[in-house]
């Protein structure tokens, strides 16, 4: 019995060591920070934050973590979250300046407010049910009123206007969401270090939101392990984008603004949060460096790189890497300390310039009409310079063709004519299915849902500028459902143009392990850009209206009738008779009463002609008599008090 | 046994019956800025001092709803980006790194604030926006805003009436939701909102009388509005003294408000408020200072809440003024404090203690056997009568 026992016990203990091995492969959780620095030609700078946080798959139950935040791990357990992606922007991503064809731009312009998007591993009907809690739990979670998303008339489900094609995602936005200090604290919570130690200590609040745009993203994608035993795990990709006008001291309006990271917030990095494993800060110049240096060698250069005639880095990099149009400074923070703060700075010496890569097509949108009835949305993209270099183009058919998905959300209170749709290509009206390949429209339901339109079109790749127009009406709101600020108007949200065929990476030669944040840049993303926020101004009724109408209304009914019944009735000469007859009663009447006084006061009645004036006599009578009147009230009221009291 | 549970039962009922039996467990605040809009300003640092004051006095961050009608600290009008001020002097960030917004924009509304107080909420909402407090809660609710004859505004578009504040008051009173409540309110003719109040437990103060106006105290030129109020500008001006470890009174709080320098008389409503004002300590509202009770074994709750109580009345309270002290002095001998508590214990075990008492008196023991048997034999046959 005993040597049974025994050998079960070493049973276990080598099946728990088999198991140890089998999973600690990979059992590590990783975090990495990384800060990129980019200078931006109209003279502002980008600081981007990027944060991993990466969980390996373990099995589900009695799950623990060192580093991964449980909130997270919990939200993706509990809802089943395959891919969810939310951010609070405020701000709107200059296109033209900041740029729109690379990693940067496509994954973190977006639109103001919050976006959420979320695809979910449950069985079709219960997308829905999942959606709406988990709006709920991220509005507990960060702060903001994202459980407004919760509303069908307020999500979408795209199919393939949206970018991942899925039956189980689900698109929410909400550009009035105001985004504040309340909403990051919770966001750098997820972090292991918070905002007390590495990279994400220079979020000073005050710095962050002067800033010119400023977007917080959160993406979080589960990784299958393909092992039955193991579950999934989860990758949770935080970012900050945050765009700065330096401080000038210097005349020139054409040099560049020097800058340093304390000079941008305000603060030092002293040293790395001690639980990542890699800390870097890039600083990556675009562009400007030029035909001088094109044909050197940068892994022989890179020594003097840093400080050369038109600009002075304040420290030296550890290395630079190189990409078809831009160099890449890497900083270790490493050996920062407290006595010794890294503080990277960038002097600029002559005045330079240099512009962003575009997007094939810049898009815009705005209302046209006037009245507060109906209107149409025009949604203008205009080709820009760019263009030509560009490789993504589609070769199909001997043509070459730039593919454009736009992808609408419309509330319901817009009441869209699909049929009113007009596509100008060059400012020629086409038939639509020259240019439009595909087009999915899922109508609106008065508030119950919203519409949504997706559009695929295929342009010439010579193309100058395309017009989208359609027709609306506006709807009219329950007296209920308006906000407390309705006179302010109402917000159609962002539409999403992307093109399919066109993929930004940046490719830096550089071992991917190294870092999460070059990885994440050589990856192919989808070339996206958000329109504006439109604002439509409905009719709304001014609530102390009805009350003005009803009083005024009855003020009229009441001075017309009054005067038409005082016409047609009222017979002055009949009054007049009738006045003269009340009057000999009521002299009648004022006779008896004086003899009824007289008798009351035990009095001979006196006649009218005595010798007093009657007014004087009648007024100290009545004097007399309210003294009377007065002195029984009184008793009456003492009696009343000390019965009642006892 | 029947007659034990029968006793247990009724000793439960007893103590649930009377919510005063509980023990202060915990502490909640539920702030509420009730204007929209940018000059509103002051509404919102109002609230934000208050948070301030019972964060720093102790609170923690998920006891308290913050309910914020809209955003100032990044309004594009505001010239300090993710910071508010409640003073000229911009020495005090009321913002802060660690602000915790419960409810805001167009969240705060009358059917949110009546359900976070009554704790009607959908199964999805999340747990930091309700308020979960229980029967041995301290609750702070404080609002500000715009207001009239019995009614508060909220965001310009409804009102909350003083009946419905009652009527929610009554409702977490019988839900048991809290021991005491003190509601605070800043706002014109705030202290017709108490006229409906019926519920024990309950201290109300308001910032005016009915007529009344309640005023700004003073414009900050860079901001380019008003930043506090007056009423809340004194009632901070009173909490920045206190750390955590004071013990002034309520009734020094109240005896803070000047008349003429808040422009308008302060209203306390007090008659559905069992204890004197001047034992209890600001921060049994304003902040979360528990007791720590020594117990000689673990779950005595009943025999620690007298020593819980003894605590309470030798409480020295730091007075403001000679007259407070004056007062105070007078209401030492407070009677029978002790003997409430004696009395309000549970019955069953008052009775068995009674029971141990006598038997330790008593010289002849067989009487008392004799009279138990006696006694037994009774019950025996009504038991059986009973079950026949």
């Amino acid at each position: 019995m005993a040597s049974l026992l025994r050998s079960l016990i070493l049973l276990l203990i080598v099946q728990s060591f088999l198991v140890a091995i089998a999973f600690g492969s990979n059992e590590v959780e990783e975090f990495s920070e990384a800060l990129l620095l980019k200078p931006l030609p109209d003279r502002k700078v980008l600081a981007h934050f990027h944060f991993e946080n990466r969980a390996p798959p373990s099995n589900s139950h009695g799950r623990h973590h060192h580093l991964f935040p449980k909130a997270i791990s919990q939200l993706v357990q509990k809802f089943r979250v395959k891919e969810m992606e939310l951010s609070f922007t405020q701000g709107r991503w200059n296109h033209e300046h900041w740029g729109g064809f690379d990693p940067l731009s496509s994954m973190n312009a977006k639109p103001v407010g919050v976006e959420l998007w979320a695809v979910f591993d449950v069985p079709q009907s219960q997308v829905d049910t999942s959606w709406k809690n988990l709006t709920h739990a991220l509005s507990g979670l960060f702060c903001a009123s994202i459980n407004f998303l919760e509303s069908s008339t307020s999500y979408a489900a795209p199919t393939w206007g949206f970018g991942p094609n899925s039956n189980k995602l689900r698109y929410g936005s909400l550009p009035r969401e105001a985004v504040c200090t309340e909403n990051l604290t919770p966001w750098l919570k997820l972090l292991p270090c918070r905002d007390k130690d590495g990279i994400s200590a220079l979020m000073n609040r005050p710095s962050v939101y002067r800033g010119f745009y400023h977007s917080q993203r959160l993406h979080l994608s589960t990784v299958e392990s393909g092992q039955e035993v193991l579950g999934s795990g989860i990758v949770l990709e935080q970012t900050l984008t945050v765009v700065l006008q330096p401080e000038t001291t210097s005349v020139e309006s054409n040099m560049q603004p020097s800058w340093s990271l304390s000079s941008l917030f305000g603060r030092k990095v002293v040293g790395r949060c001690v639980l990542t494993k890699s800390s870097n800060v890039y600083l990556q110049l675009e562009g400007l460096l030029g035909h001088e240096l094109k044909n050197v060698d940068t892994e022989i250069e890179a020594h003097e790189l840093w400080k050369n005639a038109e600009f002075e880095l304040s420290l030296k990099p550890e290395r630079v890497l190189r990409e078809s149009s831009s160099f890449l400074f890497i900083f270790d923070i490493d050996k920062s300390s407290d006595s010794e703060p890294f503080d990277i700075g960038l002097t600029w010496k002559l005045p330079s310039k240099w512009s962003c890569q575009q997007a094939p097509l810049h898009a815009s949108r705005f209302l046209m009409g006037s009245g507060n009835e109906r209107g149409a949305i025009a949604i203008l993209l205009k080709a820009t310079e760019s263009q030509e270099k560009l490789s993504g183009r589609d070769l199909t058919n001997g043509h070459c063709t730039i593919k454009a998905n736009i992808f609408q959300i419309f509330p319901w209170y817009i009441k869209v004519y699909y049929h009113t749709l007009q596509i100008f290509v060059d400012q020629q009206q086409t038939t639509d299915s020259e240019v439009l390949k595909k087009i999915n429209v899922s109508p609106s339901t008065d508030k119950v849902s919203s519409g949504m339109m997706e559009m695929m079109l295929e342009l010439p790749c010579e193309v100058k500028s395309v017009a989208i127009s359609i027709e609306y009406d506006k709807g009219f709101l329950h007296i209920d459902e308006y906000p407390p600020d309705a006179n302010q108007g109402f917000d159609i949200p962002s539409a999403l143009i992307s093109f399919p065929n066109h993929h930004a990476s940046l490719d830096f030669q550089e071992e991917l392990s190294k870092s999460p944040l070059l990885s994440s840049f050589k990856e192919n993303s989808l070339v996206r850009s958000y329109t504006e926020v439109l604002l439509v101004p409905l009719t709304t009724p001014d609530f102390s209206m009805p009350y003005n109408v009803i009083t005024i209304t009855c003020t009229i009914f009441a001075l017309y009738f009054g005067s038409l019944l005082n016409v047609l009735r009222r017979r002055i000469g009949e009054e007049e008779r009738f006045l003269k007859s009340q009057g000999k009663k009521t002299g009648g009447l004022k006779q008896l009463l004086s003899r009824i006084t007289a008798k009351i006061r035990g009095r001979p009645i006196e006649e009218q002609s005595s010798s007093e004036s009657p007014a004087a006599q009648s007024s100290v009578l009545s004097s007399k008599l309210i003294f009377k009147i007065i002195l029984v009230a009184g008793a009456a009221a003492a009696w009343q008090y000390f019965s009642t009291d006892k | 046994m029947k007659i034990l549970t029968l006793v247990m039962l009724l000793c439960y009922s007893f103590v649930s019956s009377t919510g005063d039996t509980t023990i202060h467990t915990n502490n909640w605040a539920v702030l509420v800025c009730t204007s929209r809009f940018w000059f509103n300003y002051r509404h919102m640092a109002n609230t934000l001092s208050l948070y301030r004051t019972v964060k720093r006095l102790g609170i923690p961050d998920e006891r308290i709803i913050l309910m914020l009608a809209d955003d100032m600290a990044c309004n594009a009008r505001n010239e300090y980006p993710a910071q508010v001020f409640n003073n000229e002097n911009h020495k005090l960030n009321l913002y802060g790194d660690n602000v915790e917004v419960d409810y805001r924009g167009y969240e705060v509304t009358v059917e949110n604030f009546l359900r976070v107080l009554t704790g009607r909420h959908e199964n999805a909402v999340p747990r930091s926006k309700r308020l979960l407090s229980d029967e041995g809660s301290h609750i702070l609710l404080y609002m500000t805003g715009h207001g009239g004859d019995e009614f508060l505004k909220f965001q310009d578009a409804e009102e909350l009436q003083s009946h419905d504040l009652a009527d929610a008051v009554k409702q977490m009173k019988e839900k048991r939701r809290f021991k005491e409540l003190m509601i605070m309110v800043d706002t014109c003719q705030a202290a017709t909102l108490f006229n409906q109040l019926q519920s024990p437990g309950v201290l109300a103060i308001g910032s005016s009388l009915k007529g009344e106006n309640s005023y700004s105290h003073h414009l900050d030129s860079d901001i380019g509005v008003s930043v506090v109020d007056r009423f809340t500008y004194y009632t901070l001006a009173f909490f920045e003294r206190l750390n955590i470890y004071d013990n002034a009174s309520l009734n020094s709080l109240f005896r803070s408000y000047d008349p003429r320098l808040l422009m308008s008389t302060a209203y306390y409503r007090t008659d559905l408020y069992q204890p004197h004002l001047v034992e209890v300590p600001v921060t049994n509202f304003f902040g979360s200072v528990m007791e720590t009770i020594h117990t000689d074994s673990a779950y005595k709750a009943f025999s620690s809440k007298i020593s819980e109580r003894k605590i309470n009345s030798e409480m020295p309270f730091n007075q403001l003024s000679e007259h407070d002290l004056k007062e105070e002095l007078e209401n030492t001998n407070i009677p029978n404090d002790e003997l409430i508590a004696e009395k309000q214990k549970c019955p069953y075990s008052q009775m068995r203690a009674d029971l141990h008492e006598k038997v330790e008196k008593l010289e002849n023991v067989d009487t008392v056997v004799n009279l138990s048997i006696a006694v037994m034999v009774l019950a025996v046959m009504v038991s059986s009568s009973l079950l026949r």
